[in-house]
C-alpha cells in the first residue's frame, strides 16, 4: 500500500510540479499514471523512493512514513525501472541483473563480484523468465536492443523481490509490439509476488489494457481517477485538451508576419 | 488524438524587411589585440634570443649546403657526434686488479688477453730515450659495459613500474574524495583537490633533489618523486572521470539504496575504466621517460650511469646509454599503444 498525503513540490524556480497530492494505492494494485509531458508523472513516482523530496505533504509505504531515517530500509522494497533502462553500459548482463542486489551484498563481495551460488541461480532464473537465455549473460548490457536491455532492467529490479515497483515511462523508447511484451512481462512479474506497480505510461491504449486503474494527471495535479472502463473517450479529450506543445510561446506572433503554411522559405 | 494537432512554422513573407542583421565579425578592438600580443612576442622573443637562435640555425643550414663558411652550432655538433663515436660496448679490467679472479673458471662471456704496453722512457746511465714494453694481463668483456647498461635500464623500468604502481594507490582514495559527488563533505573535497594541485604543482625532478637528501642515493626516491607526482595527475583526471560519468545507471542503484561505495563500483566504474587504464598507460610511459631523467640527481637507475660518464667525458659511454633509452622508450610505446587498442 503506497499512500500520497497532501503531497506538494515547487521546484527552486518557482514552478509547480505537484499540487496538493493525495492517493492511496493498495497492495497488489496495477496502477497507471497517465498525462501529458510536464504532467508531473515521473516526479510523483521519484517521490515514492526518495529520489524526490516534498516540498509539503509526506509519502508512506505500508504506514511507513518516508525519511532520512527509514530511506535506506524503504529503498530496499521499491524497485525501479526507468525509461532509459539506466542500465550500466559496459558492464555484462548478469552483472547489471546482479546489481540489483547490492543494497543486501556485503561490501566485500559486492567489490570482488564474488556472488552467492543463490544469487547467481537467481539471476539466472529471472533473466529466463524475461525471455533472455545463457548467451546474453556474458553481453556487455549496452550491445543488446532497446527492449533486451529492458527485460534486463526488469530482471534487475525482481532481485529483492520488491513490494513495490516503480516503472517511469517503461516503454516510452521501445516500438508497440515489443512495448506490450514488456508491459506484460512487468504486470506478471508483479502479480506473482503481489507487489504493487505504479507506471507512468503517456500511451492511451496501453494504459487501458494493463491498468487496474487509471490516474490522469494534468499540471501537478490528479484529474481523474478511475478504472480503465471509466476513462472514455471524451475523459482522454479533457486530459489532454490544449495540452502545451513544448516549443509553443505563450503569445501568438503577429499574424501579419506568418507565411501562408506551405510557403517555401527561399523564394 | 489531440496531440497531433499542427501548427505552421513562422516564416517571413518574402520581401520582408528585416531590422535586425548579423554584423561583420571584426572590430578595430580585434586589430588592437592583435598588435598587442605581436608586440608582447616580439619582446619576449627578443630576450629568449630567438632573433640569435634563427640567425645560427640558418648560418649552419649555409654550412651544411656549402654556402657559409664556419658554423658554430655544426662545428659543436660535429665535436660532440666525433667524441660519441662508437658507442662503447666492452670493458676491459686489469687481471692484476681482480685478486678473486679463478683463471680456469672465467665469467661467461669473458676472456683474458696478453696487451703490449709501450712506453718512451729516459734511461738514467745512458741519458737515451728506450722503448720500455710492458706486458699486461687484462680480462676483457666484450660486451661488458652493454650488460651494465642493460642492467641500469631494467633497474630504470622496474622505477617507473613502482612509481606508477605508487601513484595509482595513491590516487585511487585521492580521486574518491576529490569527485564532488561522491566526496563525504566539502572539507574533504577541498582537501583532497589541495593536496592533488600540490602534488601536481611539484615537478618530479625537484621532488626528487630533496627526497634523496631524505632517503639516499638510490631507486626509493626516484620511486617515491615519480608515484608523488603521478598520483596527482592521476587523482585529477579520476576524479572528474568520475564527475562527469552518466548519471543514469549510478542513479539506478542509488534508488534502491546500495551506499555510495557499491554505486561508484558497479555504476560508475565500468564506465570510466577504459580511460583510467588509458591514463594509467600514458603515466607508466611518462614515469619511464622520467625514471631516466631523474637519476641525474642520484635517484636511481640509468640517469645516475649517464650523469657519472656525462661528467667523465666518456662520450662513448654515454652514447651507447641514449641508445639504450631510445630503444626502451620506442619499445614501450609501441607495446602501450597495442595495450590500449586491445583493453579499450
Amino acid at each position: 500500500m503506497i499512500e500520497f498525503d497532501r503531497l506538494t513540490k515547487t521546484w527552486p524556480d518557482g514552478t509547480r510540479a505537484l499540487s496538493d497530492i493525495s492517493l492511496a494505492v493498495p497492495r497488489g494494485q496495477f496502477c497507471v499514471v497517465l498525462g501529458p509531458s510536464g504532467a508531473g508523472k515521473s516526479t510523483l513516482l521519484r517521490a515514492v523512493n526518495g529520489l524526490m523530496r516534498p516540498t509539503t505533504g509526506r509519502v508512506a509505504i505500508d504506514g511507513i512514513d518516508l525519511t532520512p531515517a527509514t530511506e535506506r530500509e524503504l529503498r530496499r522494497r521499491v524497485a525501479m525501472i526507468h525509461q532509459h533502462f539506466n542500465l550500466t553500459a559496459r558492464m555484462s548482463v548478469a552483472g547489471n541483473v546482479l546489481a540489483g542486489l547490492l543494497p543486501v551484498v556485503s561490501t566485500g563481495r559486492a567489490l570482488l563480484g564474488w556472488f552467492t551460488p543463490a544469487h547467481r541461480a537467481r539471476a539466472c532464473a529471472l533473466l529466463a523468465g524475461v525471455g533472455l537465455d545463457p548467451r546474453h549473460l556474458r553481453r556487455r548490457a549496452g550491445e543488446l536492443s532497446g527492449g533486451q536491455q529492458q527485460r534486463v532492467g526488469i530482471a534487475r529490479a525482481f532481485m529483492l523481490d520488491p513490494e513495490v515497483v516503480l516503472a517511469d515511462e517503461p516503454v516510452a523508447s521501445l516500438d508497440p509490439k515489443i512495448s506490450r511484451d514488456i508491459l506484460g512481462l512487468i504486470r506478471d512479474a508483479a502479480r506473482e509476488r503481489n507487489a504493487t506497480v505504479l507506471c507512468s505510461l503517456h500511451q492511451v491504449d496501453l494504459a487501458r489494457e494493463f491498468g487496474d486503474r487509471i490516474v490522469g494527471m494534468r499540471d501537478g495535479r490528479v484529474v481523474f481517477d478511475g478504472t480503465p472502463d471509466q476513462f472514455t473517450d471524451e475523459r482522454v479529450e479533457r486530459l489532454y485538451a490544449g495540452a502545451h506543445w513544448e516549443d509553443e510561446a505563450d503569445e501568438p506572433a503577429p499574424a501579419g508576419r506568418l507565411a501562408p503554411a506551405g510557403q517555401p522559405i527561399a523564394a | 488524438m489531440t496531440m497531433t494537432m499542427t501548427k505552421p512554422i513562422p516564416v517571413p513573407a518574402p520581401g520582408t524587411q528585416l531590422d535586425w542583421k548579423l554584423e561583420h565579425p571584426y572590430t578595430a578592438r580585434h586589430l588592437l589585440l592583435v598588435i598587442a600580443l605581436l608586440a608582447l612576442l616580439l619582446f619576449t622573443g627578443h630576450r629568449t634570443d630567438m632573433d640569435r637562435m634563427v640567425a645560427m640555425t640558418v648560418q649552419a643550414v649555409g654550412k651544411v649546403v656549402g654556402l657559409a663558411d664556419d658554423s658554430q652550432v655544426v662545428r659543436g655538433l660535429s665535436r660532440v657526434g666525433e667524441a660519441m663515436w662508437p658507442p662503447i660496448i666492452g670493458e676491459q679490467e686489469e687481471v692484476a686488479r681482480l685478486p678473486a679472479l679463478d683463471r680456469d673458471d672465467l665469467p661467461p662471456f669473458t676472456y683474458v688477453e696478453v696487451q703490449e704496453r709501450r712506453e718512451q722512457r729516459l734511461n738514467t746511465d745512458t741519458f737515451e730515450m728506450e722503448e720500455e714494453v710492458e706486458r699486461v694481463e687484462y680480462l676483457v668483456k666484450p660486451v661488458g659495459y652493454l650488460w651494465t647498461v642493460f642492467v641500469k635500464m631494467v633497474e630504470t623500468v622496474e622505477i617507473a613500474l613502482w612509481g606508477t604502481l605508487l601513484s595509482v594507490l595513491l590516487s585511487v582514495p585521492l580521486a574518491w574524495f576529490a569527485a564532488r559527488n561522491y566526496s563525504p563533505g566539502r572539507l574533504t573535497y577541498t582537501l583532497a583537490r589541495g593536496t592533488i594541485s600540490l602534488l601536481r604543482s611539484a615537478p618530479e625532478l625537484i621532488v626528487a633533489l630533496f627526497l634523496v637528501l631524505a632517503y639516499g642515493f638510490g631507486p626509493i626516491a626516484g620511486v617515491l618523486a615519480l608515484g608523488l607526482h603521478a598520483a596527482g595527475f592521476l587523482g585529477k583526471f579520476y576524479a572528474e572521470d568520475i564527475e562527469n560519468a552518466d548519471r543514469k545507471p549510478q542513479e539506478a542503484l542509488e534508488a534502491i539504496g546500495a551506499g555510495k561505495l557499491k554505486t561508484l563500483w558497479y555504476g560508475v566504474m565500468p564506465q570510466v575504466l577504459p580511460q583510467y587504464i588509458a591514463y594509467t598507460l600514458y603515466i607508466l610511459d611518462r614515469n619511464v621517460r622520467m625514471a631516466t631523467v631523474i637519476g641525474l640527481v642520484g635517484a636511481g637507475g640509468i640517469g645516475q650511469e649517464l650523469k657519472g660518464r656525462f661528467d667523465m667525458f666518456q662520450y662513448g659511454h654515454v652514447a651507447t646509454i641514449l641508445i639504450a633509452i631510445f630503444i626502451v622508450v620506442f619499445v614501450l610505446d609501441q607495446f602501450s599503444a597495442r595495450l590500449r587498442a586491445r583493453l579499450i
